[in-house]
C-alpha cells in the first residue's frame, strides 16, 4: 500500500525552476533514502511533503489525500507526520520535557498527565531520560536532535521525514542519532531520510533515490545504486562522496 | 513629476491610516451644559492682556473683560491659553469658539473672522535696552536687527517700515523671548504695543521705550466669520454695559498702571515654593498623558505589528503603511494636523487631551508596531516550521512558540518607548496642553526667570526619567531569567 505518491510535481521560486516533474512512491513500511548533490532540491522536495513548502503544479497524496490541493486540511494531515530539521529547532522558550508535550496537549490528543508520561517514555528511547527538566540550551547538538526525534514521535505519526539530521552535528554525535533512526525502521517506521551518510543509506533503506537538477536521476535498491549505478552523474557523484 | 506622484502617495496612505485611527478610536465628546460654555483661545502670555498670576490663574484686561462680559451676559468661559498662532488656528478649525489675545483688526483678519466692537486702540513704540543710548529714532537701525512677536501689529509695523530704515528682523514666538533678546544685544531693539511694552518695563524688564505710538489699531474679540454670532452679539453688548457702569474703566486702569509686585522671591527656591503646585499638576498631566498614552499606544502598535506578521499580503501592508506614515511624521505636524484638521473634516471639537493621545498613540504606536514586527520576524524562522510540522495552526504555534520568543526580545525596547513617550508629552504643548512644559512657559512669562525654571522642568523630567530606568533595567533583568 502506498503512504506517499508524489505526481508530476514542479516547484519554482521566480525563475528558479527548483523540482521539475518528480514522481516518487513511498511504500507503508518503506524507508527511502534521498541522496544528491548541494541545490539539487532535496530538501524542497522533503518539506513538499508536508507543504512546508507550497508546490507550484502536480499533486502529493498522503493517506488517501491530495495535500498540493488548496483546501487540503493540512494541520490534520502533518499530526500524522513527524519532521526532523537539519537545525533542530527545538522551542528554545520551553524546557525539554515540554517541548515534548507542546502538540499533543495543544491538540487535544493527551490530557498532561498522560503527555508527561510520554514523554518520558519517548526520552527513554532517545536514550535521554534524565533530561526531562533540562533547558534546550544546555544540550549538545546530539542530544537536540535525539529530543527533535522525541518531540516529532510524540504526535504518533506514522510517517517521519528528515532533512539531513546528522549534517550539523559534530562526528562523535552522530552515531547516537542514526541509531535511535535504525531503531524506527527496524519497528516499521515509514520514512524518507535525506542524508549524505552512506552507510546508514546502505544498511536501513529499502530504496534510495538519487536526486540532481530538480529530478529523480536514478532510483533503485542500495545494492544498484553504489554498486551497480547508471546515471552517469550519479557515478560523478559517489565518486566524489566516497573520495573524501 | 516625481516628486509629484510621491506626495501624492503619501497624501493617499495618510489619509487611509487616518480614517482607521479615527474609526477606530476618535470619540469626540461634546458637553452642552444648561448655561452655555464657550472655548476662547488666548496668548500663553501677553501681558497686560492675558498672563497667568501668581496663582497661576489667568488674568489681564481680556481675561477679566471676558470674566464680567460673562457675568453680565450669562454664559461661562474656558479659557485655553493655547498661544496667538495656535489660538487663531483652534477657532479656525472650530476647536475654540473665539480668540481673545489682544488681537488688531486688519483688512486681512477682517476676511476670516468677524469681530467684536473694538475694546481697546493700541499703537506701536520701539523699545530698547536700557544703557542703550545711541538708538534712539528709527534712523538709528540701519544694519541692525530688531526683534518682534509673530502676529502682532509690531511685526506688522515692522515690516512696513524695514526697507526703508534698512533693518533685519528676528520673530519670536513670545513676549520674553523678544525683550530677552533686547537685553542680550542680540537686537537693538523691539517693536510691540505701547501697553504691553509699558507694562514689561513695569515689571521690571531692562527696556526703555523711545518713539511715540505709531500705527494706531484697534483691538478686538474676533469669533469664525459667520460663526458664533451670538457670541459676539453678548460681547458687543456685555462690553457696551460694562462700559456704562465704569467696570471697563476699572479693569484697564487696574492692569495699565500695575506695579511690579514685590512679594515675589527669586531665588530657585522661592520659585519652586511659590510654583510647586503648578508645577505639580503639570507634572501630573504630563504622567496621565504619558500613562493614557502607552497603553493605546501598546494596544495599536502590538496590533500593527502582530498584523505585519500574518501570512497575508494584504495585512502586512496595512501595517508597512500605517508605520511609514506615523514614523515618517513629525511629532508636532501630527499633533497640529490633529487638533486642528479632524475637526474640520468631521466637523466636531475634539478635546486638546484626546487629540494629544491620538498624536501620541498614532506616534509612538508606530514605532511600536516597527518593533514588535522586527522583534517576531527576528525569530528563526525554524521554530515557527518546527510548530507548524507538529501539526499545530499558525495561531497556536504562534502564541506557544513563536510570540514568547519575540517578546523576550522586545521588552527593552518597550521600556526605551515608554521614556521616549514621557518626553514627546512635551510637544503636546503646542495644542495647549497645559503639561510640565507648558507649565514651565507659563510661569516664565509670568516671573522671566527662565534659566531657573527650565532647570526645574529640567530636573523634574530627569527624576521621572531615572525612576523608568531603573524599572526598565529591572525589567531587562527579569526577562533575562
Ligand atoms: N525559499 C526559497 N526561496 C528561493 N529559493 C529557494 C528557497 N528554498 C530553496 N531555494 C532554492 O532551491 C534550490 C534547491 O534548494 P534545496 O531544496 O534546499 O536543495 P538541497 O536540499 O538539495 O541542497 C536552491 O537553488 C535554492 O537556492
Ligand atoms: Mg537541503
Amino acid at each position: 500500500m502506498s503512504k506517499i505518491k508524489v505526481t508530476d510535481l514542479y516547484k519554482q521560486y521566480g525563475d528558479n525552476h527548483v523540482l521539475k516533474g518528480v514522481n516518487l512512491e513511498v511504500k507503508d513500511n518503506e524507508v527511502v533514502v534521498v541522496i544528491g548533490p548541494s541545490g539539487s532540491g532535496k530538501s524542497t522536495l522533503l518539506r513538499s511533503l508536508n507543504k512546508l513548502e507550497e508546490p507550484t503544479s502536480g499533486s502529493i497524496v498522503v493517506h488517501g489525500e491530495d495535500i498540493a490541493k488548496k483546501d487540503a486540511n493540512i494541520d490534520k494531515i502533518r499530526e500524522q507526520i513527524g519532521m526532523v530539521f537539519q537545525h533542530f529547532n527545538l522551542f528554545h522558550n520551553l524546557d525539554v520535557g515540554k517541548n515534548i508535550m507542546l502538540a499533543p496537549v495543544e491538540l487535544g490528543k493527551l490530557n498532561k498527565q498522560d503527555a508527561e508520561k510520554q514523554a518520558k517514555k519517548l526520552l527513554k528511547v532517545v536514550g535521554l531520560e534524565n533530561k526531562f527538566n533540562a533547558s534546550v540550551d544546555s544540550l549538545s547538538g546530539g542530544q537536540q536532535q535525539r529530543i527533535a526525534i522525541a518531540r516529532a514521535l510524540a504526535m504518533n505519526p506514522d510517517i517521519m521525514l528528515f532533512d539531513e539530521p546528522t549534517s550539523a552535528l559534530d562526528p562523535e554525535m552522530v552515531g547516537d542519532v542514526l541509531q535511535v533512526m535504525k531503531d524506527l525502521a527496524k519497528e516499521g517506521m515509514t520514512m524518507v531520510v535525506v542524508t549524505h551518510e552512506m552507510g546508514f543509506a546502505k544498511e536501513v533503506a529499502d530504496r534510495v533515490v538519487f536526486v540532481d537538477e530538480g529530478k529523480i536521476m536514478e532510483s533503485g535498491t542500495p545494492d544498484d545504486i553504489f554498486n551497480h549505478p547508471k546515471n552517469p552523474r550519479l557515478k560523478e557523484f559517489l565518486s566524489k562522496i566516497l573520495a573524501v | 513629476m516625481k516628486r509629484h506622484s510621491f506626495t501624492s502617495h503619501c497624501v493617499l496612505a495618510m489619509a487611509c491610516g487616518l480614517i482607521i485611527a479615527l474609526s477606530l478610536f476618535a470619540a469626540p465628546t461634546k458637553t452642552h451644559a444648561a448655561e452655555k460654555t464657550y472655548e476662547i483661545g488666548t496668548d500663553v502670555t501677553f501681558p497686560p492682556f492675558e498672563y497667568a498670576n501668581d496663582n497661576n490663574k489667568y488674568v489681564g484686561i481680556d481675561m477679566d473683560l471676558i470674566r464680567a462680559i460673562a457675568k453680565d451676559q450669562h454664559f461661562n468661559v474656558d479659557i485655553k491659553p493655547l498661544g496667538f498662532n495656535a489660538a487663531i488656528q483652534a477657532v479656525q478649525a472650530g476647536q475654540a469658539d473665539g480668540v481673545l489675545a489682544g488681537m488688531s483688526v486688519t483688512p486681512e483678519r477682517k476676511g476670516t473672522f468677524d469681530f467684536s466692537n473694538p475694546y481697546y486702540n493700541s499703537g506701536v513704540v520701539m523699545g530698547v535696552a536700557q544703557n542703550n543710548n545711541s538708538t534712539k529714532s528709527l534712523n538709528d537701525l540701519k544694519g541692525k536687527t530688531v526683534a518682534v512677536k509673530t502676529g502682532t501689529t509690531g511685526a506688522q509695523y515692522a515690516q512696513s517700515i524695514q526697507k526703508k530704515y534698512g533693518f533685519k528682523i528676528s520673530t519670536f514666538d513670545d513676549s520674553n523671548n523678544v525683550y530677552e533678546d533686547v537685553m542680550t544685544g542680540n537686537s537693538v531693539a523691539c517693536f510691540d504695543d505701547q501697553p504691553v511694552l509699558k507694562y514689561g518695563i513695569n515689571q521690571g524688564t531692562q527696556l526703555k521705550i523711545v518713539t511715540k505710538p505709531a500705527a494706531g489699531t484697534p483691538i478686538g474679540f474676533g469669533v469664525k466669520k459667520g460663526q458664533n454670532q451670538e457670541l459676539l452679539k453678548k460681547f458687543n453688548t456685555g462690553l457696551a454695559n460694562l462700559k456704562k457702569n465704569g467696570q471697563y474703566q476699572k479693569i484697564l486702569d487696574k492692569y495699565l498702571n500695575a506695579k511690579k509686585s514685590t512679594t515675589d522671591n527669586h531665588s530657585f527656591f522661592g520659585i519652586l515654593n511659590q510654583n510647586k503646585v503648578f508645577l505639580w499638576q503639570g507634572f501630573l498631566q504630563t504622567l496621565w498623558l504619558t500613562i493614557v498614552s502607552i497603553v493605546f499606544a501598546t494596544i495599536i502598535g502590538v496590533f500593527f505589528g502582530l498584523l505585519g506578521v500574518l501570512p497575508m499580503k494584504f495585512f502586512q501592508g496595512l501595517s508597512t503603511t500605517f508605520i511609514y506614515v506615523f514614523r515618517g511624521l513629525p511629532l508636532i505636524v501630527l499633533a497640529l494636523f490633529i487638533y486642528t484638521g479632524i475637526p474640520t473634516l468631521i466637523g466636531t471639537k475634539i478635546p486638546a487631551f484626546t487629540a494629544g493621545v491620538i498624536t501620541l498613540m498614532l506616534d509612538e504606536g508606530a514605532y511600536i508596531a516597527a518593533f514588535v514586527k522586527g522583534g517576531i520576524q527576528s525569530v528563526e524562522k525554524g521554530q515557527m516550521e518546527a510548530a507548524r510540522s507538529l501539526g499545530l495552526p499558525f495561531g497556536k504555534a504562534m502564541r506557544k512558540v513563536v510570540l514568547p520568543q519575540g517578546i523576550k526580545l522586545i521588552v527593552p525596547s518597550f521600556i526605551n518607548q515608554f521614556i521616549i513617550t514621557l518626553k514627546d508629552t512635551s510637544i503636546l504643548s503646542v495644542i495647549g496642553i497645559i503639561e510640565l512644559t507648558q507649565t514651565g512657559k507659563i510661569i516664565i512669562a509670568r516671573n522671566l526667570e527662565g534659566f531657573k525654571v527650565w532647570a526645574m522642568v529640567a530636573l523634574i523630567y530627569l527624576i521621572v526619567i531615572t525612576l523608568l530606568t531603573w524599572l526598565s533595567n529591572w525589567g531587562k533583568r527579569r526577562t533575562k531569567i
